[in-house]
């Protein structure tokens, strides 16, 4: 400022000596307004000078040695010189920033694609063009579908619920599975996250084929064993003594069969990665079968109720809504006393279908509730173990509901009650083709 | 102006049309692979669910042409399109019947498979088949890809890998010509092995059709019946180039 304020009173200075010295020549020869004339030319010209050149240097941009003009065009001068400075130290700062970005995206572990809202690529790291077989440049402006045409991973792009990861196997090229993850971002852009996941899917084959097996194994001698000692309870000629703890070892023993049988039935359904398929199922007849499971039972609830709200058929595949329904119900039954109550819910609305399971037992306190569908996880170790059941029943329910497409609530209030709901996707009904028809007409 | 904005407007709307066609077909590709894949394991794994599944599948494969089909229809009926754009189209049709025919094969493999599961399996536990099978899956792969790339010299590529899997052909005839000589107990198996390996081997020459059209979609050149060195001698020689439709290229 201080100089600028400078600079324009040398101006003025400048100007009002220039007015003076050209009146006064002027004065001298007789003609004080021909020299006042000529001073402002002259002043005039050495201004348009002083424009010309500084016009001259913005447009060769220069920048680095400015023209040696005093005055206030060298003020103007300096101060775009100044500004310029200012831009280009921004500028090399997001430069720098960029730069950073890009490399630490490039060293990332994971795959990165930025995809546009035609899911056209925009921009990929290198594991990306490592893991998807990209080319740099080359697949830039290529819809991801069109390289990536795995049926699950297209289809997962195609519904847009990008809630969680699709896992795909790429059979071409590298034998490897990848997890893909979509996350939307910005005005419709796609930021795909790619990140191979073969050695956490060998180690998970290993697992399953394991469980597998040994329950498998450990089944035949287990018959063997459950058919001895059946033999044995009904031998005339038995000491007495024995009976109670060979009626014992019987129990146990269906336990086992129990608990293989459940453990099979696990494996079997992490196994098949096939879509399930969607026949109509009855549910009203399925509910009316449960009731009678569970009043065939030698100690069951005072009341089984079954309450209809809907006849729509679930789509599904009838054996695993079966098994996970009656584990549900079996599991109400067992910690429902003799006087309690048990009621089934089936109803629909536009969130899908609902089956609900409701007791009266002594409910489960809510720290448990969120473990309840991992393996053998136990309430209270006693006291389940004594009911015979298997521990799994809940994982069983939870891995059938997920192929479904629907999920497991728990409601409990301690000492009053559960209530377990399976809630289906509205895809999963089958709408009753007739008053369908005369909604839409 | 409003002319020019009218047939901005008509050419875009265009191209979209000739996109989503082109993905469809690329999907319905990506689709025919993982039956191929499928159809493959099932029986080098003996797993006779997957190989029916695969059977069952392939209706999904005719849905996908048939839909194509018509919409390729419409656009000729309605857009009538020239040059280039119209060659996209052209190569498109025959493509999908080439995808189809793939899917055709991958069925018959899958139905096999469901059978030879229940036999007893080989002492190499059909490691010959894994081979060739990986080839041809190789190749219908990489043939999509060009396809999707516009990627001349991939295609031609793949076109080569052609006289590969029929030399595998001819050793896998031989091998099992002596296998149901030493022990005819075999031959009702490895009749079943040689269906599979004719279908894979034909596999094999539907996905060089496809390379084929890929050249002709870029190009506008038309290289069946003959020999790839001519073929790429001309390429190289820039004859018979014609500028890419844009549609094509995004």
């Amino acid at each position: 400022m201080q100089p600028a304020t400078q600079a324009w009173g040398f101006a003025a200075v400048r100007l009002a000596g220039t007015v003076v010295l050209g009146v006064a020549v002027g004065w001298l020869l007789h003609n004080p307004w021909g020299g006042l004339a000529i001073a402002l030319i002259l002043h005039l010209g050495w201004m348009l000078a002083q424009l010309f050149r500084t016009e001259w240097w913005l447009r060769h941009r220069s920048y680095a040695d400015p023209p040696e003009i005093g005055g206030v065009w060298g003020e103007i001068i300096a101060q775009i010189v100044r500004l310029h400075r200012r831009k280009r130290f921004h500028k090399q700062r997001f430069v720098q920033l960029m730069r950073q970005l890009q490399r630490s995206t490039a060293a990332l572990p994971d795959g990165v694609v930025i995809l546009n809202a035609q899911r056209e690529i925009v921009w990929f790291n290198r594991m990306a063009a490592r893991l998807l077989n990209l080319r740099r440049t080359a697949d830039l402006g290529l819809r991801i579908e069109n390289l990536l045409r795995e049926p699950q991973f297209v289809r997962y792009l195609a519904r847009g619920d990008y809630a969680n990861p699709v896992v795909v196997h790429q059979s071409s090229g590298t034998d490897t599975w990848l997890s893909l993850q979509v996350a939307p971002y910005g005005d419709g852009q796609l930021l795909l996250l790619v990140s191979d996941v073969s050695r956490q899917m060998r180690l998970e084959a290993v697992r399953r084929d394991f469980v597998a097996n040994a329950s498998h194994e450990l089944r035949s001698p287990l018959t063997v064993i459950s058919g001895y000692l059946e033999t044995l309870a009904q031998e005339p000629g038995l000491d007495p003594q024995l009976q109670g703890p060979l009626s014992e070892m019987r129990r146990q023993a269906e336990r086992m069969t129990a608990i293989i049988h459940d453990l099979l039935e696990l494996s079997r359904l992490e196994d098949t990665d096939e879509a399930v398929t969607a026949a109509p199922i009855d549910v009203a007849a399925l509910l009316a079968l449960l009731r009678k499971d569970v009043l065939a039972r030698p100690l069951h609830p005072h009341e089984v109720r079954v309450r209809l709200d809907s006849t729509a058929r679930l789509l599904g595949d009838e054996p695993e809504i079966h098994s996970a329904f009656s584990n549900l119900v079996d599991n109400a039954a067992k910690y429902t006393p003799p006087e309690g109550s048990l009621e089934m819910r089936w109803w629909v609305d536009e969130d899908g279908g609902h089956f609900s399971v409701t007791d009266t037992g002594m409910g489960i306190p809510p720290e448990h509730i969120p473990r309840l569908t991992e393996r053998f996880y136990r309430v209270d170790p006693g006291r389940s173990r004594a009911t015979g059941g298997s521990g799994l029943g809940l994982a069983i329910v939870k891995h059938v509901l997920q192929r479904h497409g629907g999920r497991l609530q728990v409601q409990s209030v301690l000492g009053a009650g559960s209530t377990f709901t399976c809630h289906f996707p509205p895809e999963r009904i089958e709408a009753a083709p007739l008053t369908q028809a005369v909604r839409f007409s | 102006m409003e002319t020019a904005d009218l047939s901005h407007h008509i050419s875009r709307r265009f191209n979209e049309d000739l996109e989503r066609v082109r993905s469809k077909v690329l999907a319905m590709g990506g689709f025919v692979e993982h039956q191929l894949h499928k159809a493959v394991t099932a029986l080098v794994e003996g797993d006779s669910t997957l190989g029916e599944s695969v059977a069952r599948d392939d209706q999904q494969v005719n849905n996908m042409e048939v839909a194509i089909d018509e919409e390729c229809s419409r656009i000729l009926a309605t857009r009538a399109p020239a040059a280039g754009d119209l060659r996209v189209i052209v190569a498109i049709i025959k493509t999908i019947t080439d995808l189809e025919r793939i899917g055709d094969e991958a069925e018959k493999i899958g139905y096999i498979a469901s059978r030879l599961a229940t036999m007893e399996r080989p002492a190499d536990k059909y490691r010959e088949i894994k081979h060739i099978g990986r080839v041809v899956s190789d190749m219908v792969h990489d043939g999509l890809d060009a396809f999707a790339r516009m990627d001349v010299e991939a295609a031609l590529r793949v076109a080569r890998q052609d006289r590969l899997v029929d030399e595998e052909y001819e050793a896998i005839q031989r091998q099992s010509i002596t296998f149901m000589m030493e022990d005819p107990r075999t031959i009702r198996r490895a009749l079943d092995v040689m269906w599979v390996v004719r279908a894979l081997e034909r596999i094999g020459d539907h996905a060089k059709n496809i390379s084929e059209y890929v050249i002709y979609m870029v190009h506008g050149k038309d290289i069946r019946h003959t020999s790839l060195d001519d073929v790429e001698r001309d390429l190289r020689a820039g004859a018979a180039v014609e500028p890419l439709p844009p549609a094509a290229r995004s």
